[in-house]
């Protein structure tokens, strides 16, 4: 019989289709909430987790921009000299400092048979030193690391394929870069980089695409704010570190800001007074993503919480107004034998109804939201630090909150439902049968 | 005694209204034999829907007893009474009361679904009584779909879903133009003969000529002409 009443609540309902939608609604929105939040939470976590294991823990970048409490790289000033490097390599806490400059390029040539060149549009080039790779856990997939003084570079796995994927770049090739000063600089590929899931913090300045010695590749005469530096010293945009271990990350930054700040660096003399030197480690990427994370998932709670409430505030309304409706009818029902718990249990299936199906659509919903906040996710991460990019972020259900969900849709549906089938059950059979 | 389907003894019923009680049914003695064909008359007012309301099991007496085919119903709780209600009344009323929301075979069915059984032996039984009251071809429809009285007519199959000893009838010509109500009348008429208890609340005296007695009802007591 308890399946038989339930037929009828379903029946009903099918009846009342644009009003079941409607406060479907609240619930669907509620439930939708939840899952998003627990879906970007648990995707966070696991991308966190993935990032200490790809990420280099101790490695930290440091550069100009604006210092504070969310610190930014504004990647413009050329700043940092080889005295500098030096100075900072022999901090206490530090192990391996690599310069980066940036050499921008116009174009990639290749020679095609004996007189014909193919051409690419230039990628950023970064002049470093070999560590650059060990700061950011980076390996070759094949040939080995340039040496400082020739005609070499490693590319990416992109670079390699800039002439046709059929015709990849190989080990051992020779190609012409022609920087944006005009000069054709040749360089032999004599490393391929294996593809990495994170690109780590070098991301937002372009996929390091081709990576070279400094010399004979940089130098400090071009590029963008050279007009600053007085003598022919060479000077980078940013410095990679790595501390010596996990636990002097914060000594290492400190020791560094200490030395940079202090005036006895060449930084300090050639850095535009309204920047401020910036060391971003890799730790506090994570702790900003987690923060990021964290906010977002106390707005979605609370909305996920105000919409639960708005959904159980509708159907109890609705309800309540399907109850008064049928008044006759459920006075009709008690004379043809219903028993007031009959009454009860057909309205509270109903609602339950209701909170259930508001659940499953809102899992559903949910689901494909979870799409949007974890791009959201992504965006913000991109920002965060100025120049720093990590990976992305993958969408990964956890799929006891969908069963959670639903639940709780249900049993929001059966409270919601409480007061106003009690009313129907408790009416008096006399007076709801005069009911108009 | 056996032969009495309702024996009622000083039925007194009482409302409030405001500080001052309302005597609706004023030591009322009746006894009604099974088989019988009786309509209750009277004025607005004068108690015969307060009598209907408690020989249906609707509500209780406030004092003296109320039998109906064997059961006290002053001394009932709330679910036992639904429960005799159920088996022992068939009602009929004046605006048929449909389920909106279902169609005429599962109205018909619907007494059934309170007191349990198999979905097949309700369909069946349901599908009977669509025959019996001559809509077999309307199984599906749903009320809205029917005529007025086609409407009473699956009223009156859904009184007998549940085999019931007394049919109560509350003005059931009164939402129908005159040929349809004498239609309807002779059904009722027809199951009289089948040997059911009729109680028929109108006040349309045209309708005397169908019942085999009359209780006429003012201020209410009851005063009984042949």
């Amino acid at each position: 019989m308890i399946t038989d009443i339930f037929v009828m609540a379903l029946a009903a309902m099918k009846s009342y289709k644009v009003r079941t939608f409607l406060t479907l609604i609240g619930v669907i929105i509620g439930v939708a909430s939840v899952i998003m939040v627990t879906t970007a939470g648990g995707s966070v976590s696991s991308f966190v987790a993935e990032q200490f294991n790809v990420f280099n823990p101790t490695g930290m970048v440091i550069g100009t921009g604006t210092g504070g409490d969310t610190p930014q790289l504004s990647m413009r000033s050329v700043v940092f000299t080889t005295n500098d490097v030096e100075k900072i390599q022999n901090l206490p806490s530090i192990k391996a400092v690599a310069p980066v400059g940036i050499v921008p390029l116009n174009k990639i040539l290749k020679r095609d048979g004996f007189l014909k060149w193919e051409s690419r549009p230039g990628e950023t080039m970064y002049a470093s030193t070999p560590d650059l790779l060990t700061i950011f856990n980076l390996d070759l997939e094949e040939g080995t690391m340039f040496e400082e003084g020739k005609n070499e570079v490693i590319i990416s796995k992109n670079v390699a394929e800039i002439f046709g994927q059929d015709k990849p770049l190989q080990v051992g090739d020779t190609i012409y870069l022609r920087r944006v000063d005009g000069k054709t600089l040749t360089a032999k590929v004599v490393g391929i980089l294996k593809e990495s899931k994170t690109t780590t913090m070098l991301g937002a300045m372009g996929n390091p695409g081709i990576i070279c010695p400094i010399k004979p590749y940089y130098s400090t005469y071009f590029g963008s704010n050279a007009g600053t530096i007085l003598k022919r010293v060479v000077a980078y945009t940013v410095l990679l570190a790595e501390a010596t271990d996990t636990k002097h990350v914060q000594d290492a930054q400190n020791q560094i800001l200490k030395y940079l700040d202090s005036g006895g660096s060449d930084a300090s003399k050639y850095k535009d007074q309204s920047l401020d030197f910036v060391v971003i480690t890799q730790q506090y990427i994570l702790v900003r993503i987690e923060q990021v994370v964290n906010v977002i998932r106390v707005y979605i709670t609370a909305i996920a919480l105000i919409s639960l409430l708005i959904g159980a505030i509708g159907i109890a309304n609705i309800m309540f107004a399907t109850v008064t409706e049928r008044t006759r009818e459920i006075g009709t029902m008690m004379a043809i034998g219903a028993k007031r718990r009959d009454i009860l249990q057909l309205f509270l299936y109903q609602s339950m109804i209701i909170g259930l199906l508001g659940g499953l659509l809102g899992c559903i919903t949910g689901a494909s939201g979870s799409w949007f906040v974890v791009d959201l996710l992504n965006r913000s991460i991109q920002n965060l630090g100025g120049a720093i990019a990590t990976g992305t972020i993958n969408v990964i259900y956890a799929p006891e909150w969908f069963l959670i969900a639903s639940i709780v849709g249900i049993l929001i549906g059966v409270a919601a439902g409480v007061l106003p089938a009690r009313k129907a059950a408790k009416m008096d059979p006399v007076e709801a049968l005069r009911y108009e | 005694m056996k032969d009495y389907v309702i024996e009622i003894d000083s039925l007194t019923k009482t409302y409030q209204t405001g500080k001052t009680d309302f005597k609706a049914l004023n030591t009322v003695t009746l006894k009604i034999k099974k088989g019988d064909f009786v309509a209750i008359m009277g004025p607005s007012g004068s108690g015969k829907s307060t009598l209907m309301n408690i020989i249906g099991c609707l509500d209780r007496p406030t004092s003296g007893t109320v039998i109906i085919d064997g059961e006290n119903i002053s001394t009932v709780s709330d679910n036992e009474l639904a429960e005799i209600r159920g088996r022992k009344i068939g009602f009929i009323f004046q605006k048929f009361n449909l389920v909106s929301t279902m169609t005429a075979l599962k109205n018909i069915a619907l007494p059934m679904v309170f007191l349990g059984g198999t979905r097949a032996d309700r369909d069946q039984r349901a599908a009977e009584l669509l025959g019996k009251v001559g809509l077999t071809n309307w199984a599906t429809h749903l009320p809205s779909e029917l005529s007025g009285g086609q409407q009473q007519r699956i009223a009156i199959a859904r009184a007998l879903s549940n085999n019931p000893s007394i049919i109560l009838a509350d003005e059931p010509t009164g939402n129908l133009d005159t040929k349809t109500g004498e239609q309807i009348m002779k059904l009722l008429v027809a199951l009289n003969k089948e040997g059911k208890t009729i109680l028929l609340v109108t006040h349309a005296i045209a309708l005397k000529r169908f019942t085999n007695r009359v209780v006429n009802m003012l201020d209410g007591k009851i005063s009984e002409k042949k």
